[in-house]
């Protein structure tokens, strides 16, 4: 595949996913600004490897890794603040209308991380237990439970009645 | 929003802007439907626009607004720092000869003391060779001798104990000067004249000095060496 090729093939996929990768590095910063870095240097360094991705059906999943370890060395060069929840709308990029969706975001914004990541991933990107557990490197159990822990804390902050009945979509 | 029950709009949701203070509100309900949409829309932020900050989907390193400021400063205040050393110790010429003779004289306070020993004859003669002159019938009592990078050149300075302290004496094989050249700066009172033999020398002493007296003498004792 020659140089252009590659370069193409790699614009259309990060096209097509950018929007994700945006989204799930702003859940993880919770900062728009970092947000936006985190994936720019991400994809930085993925079109650096991006020959050696020999499976490119795996693209998704290996950017989203890559962006998982870049917000960490971010974090972690950093040394980020804790955020302010009363800041958070401005993040949010502007007001929001809807009192429910407002609240939700507020919600969502004030979960540790250990409960906001899963979450992203099972709802934003469409995995499954398992596909978590293996970029998260923990149990699908542990999956699980913090998924169904993430629901229950959106619930609780929200003052929604719990739903014992509920099943964790897997 | 799209979507939801026009019931959810109904729920009570008073005073969710602060979560904490949910616990002693009445529980509303909502259904898993609901709930599964509303966060599903809640995690879809506003992602900016590629061309806003992104122009090109391969991306180009990006520094942030701060980062970049943080750089150009940095880069701009060592490029000045550097400059003005570079300029400061006589690595490259500011285009003024006469500021670039006070800049060095006055980077080298040594000069401008009266020590009560004088430079070996055999040390003026060393730093004379390395800086390609020759010296005859010199007669002064020399405090101060270096070689010394002037205007991207090594060159031979000295100074000599005049009538009214001491003098600068710069010996410059490769400055071209039309003419002698007035030294006014800095409470330093000289010349910068041509020699008959190419080149020029600088003679920059205490106002009140005889300058003219020291220019003549050097000028009649110094030799290029080719």
């Amino acid at each position: 595949m020659s140089e252009i090729e590659r370069r193409r093939e790699f614009d259309a996929l990060t096209r097509a996913l950018r929007p994700e990768l945006f989204r799930y590095a702003f859940w993880l910063s919770r900062d728009r600004q970092l947000a936006e870095d985190v994936v720019q240097e991400a994809l930085l360094r993925a079109w650096r490897a991006w020959a050696e991705l020999r499976d490119t059906t795996a693209a998704k999943s290996w950017l989203i890794s890559i962006v998982r370890r870049e917000h960490a060395r971010t974090y972690e060069r950093k040394r980020l603040e804790t955020v302010d929840v009363a800041d958070f709308e401005e993040q949010l990029s502007g007001p929001v209308d809807d009192p429910d969706l407002r609240a939700m975001r507020q919600a969502i914004l004030g979960l540790e991380q250990e409960y906001r990541e899963p979450l992203v991933l099972q709802v934003l990107m469409g995995y499954k237990a398992k596909e978590i557990a293996d970029l998260m490197d923990m149990t699908s159990g542990a999956v699980l439970t913090r998924l169904h822990r993430a629901r229950a804390r959106l619930r609780e902050a929200m003052g929604i009645e719990p739903d014992d009945r509920r099943e964790v979509p897997q | 929003m799209t979507g939801r029950d026009d019931n959810t709009k109904d729920m009570n949701t008073a005073g969710t802007d602060n979560p904490s203070e949910t616990s002693d509100r009445p529980r509303r309900q909502m259904s898993d439907a609901q709930f599964e949409q509303l966060l599903g829309e809640a995690l879809r932020v506003d992602v900016p626009e590629p061309g806003q900050r992104h122009a090109p989907t391969v991306p180009a390193r990006r520094p942030s607004v701060l980062r970049f400021a943080a750089l150009a400063a940095g880069v701009v205040l060592a490029v000045g720092v550097i400059v003005n050393q570079l300029w400061t110790y006589g690595y490259i010429a500011s285009g003024d000869i006469v500021d670039d003779v006070v800049v060095h004289i006055n980077h080298e306070p040594a000069a401008l003391i009266e020590p009560a020993a004088s430079v070996t004859q055999e040390r003026f003669s060393g730093v004379m060779q390395a800086a390609g002159v020759s010296m005859s019938r010199f007669d002064a009592r020399v405090t101060y001798v270096e070689l010394c990078p002037f205007r991207g050149e090594m060159v031979a300075h000295f100074a000599l104990q005049g009538s009214a302290g001491p003098v600068t004496v710069m010996l410059l094989p490769n400055e071209q000067v039309n003419g002698p050249i007035a030294v006014d700066e800095d409470g330093f009172h000289g010349t910068i004249a041509p020699l008959s033999i190419g080149g020029s020398i600088a003679i920059v002493g205490e106002p009140g000095e005889d300058i003219q007296d020291i220019q003549n003498r050097v000028a009649d004792a110094v030799r290029w060496r080719l």
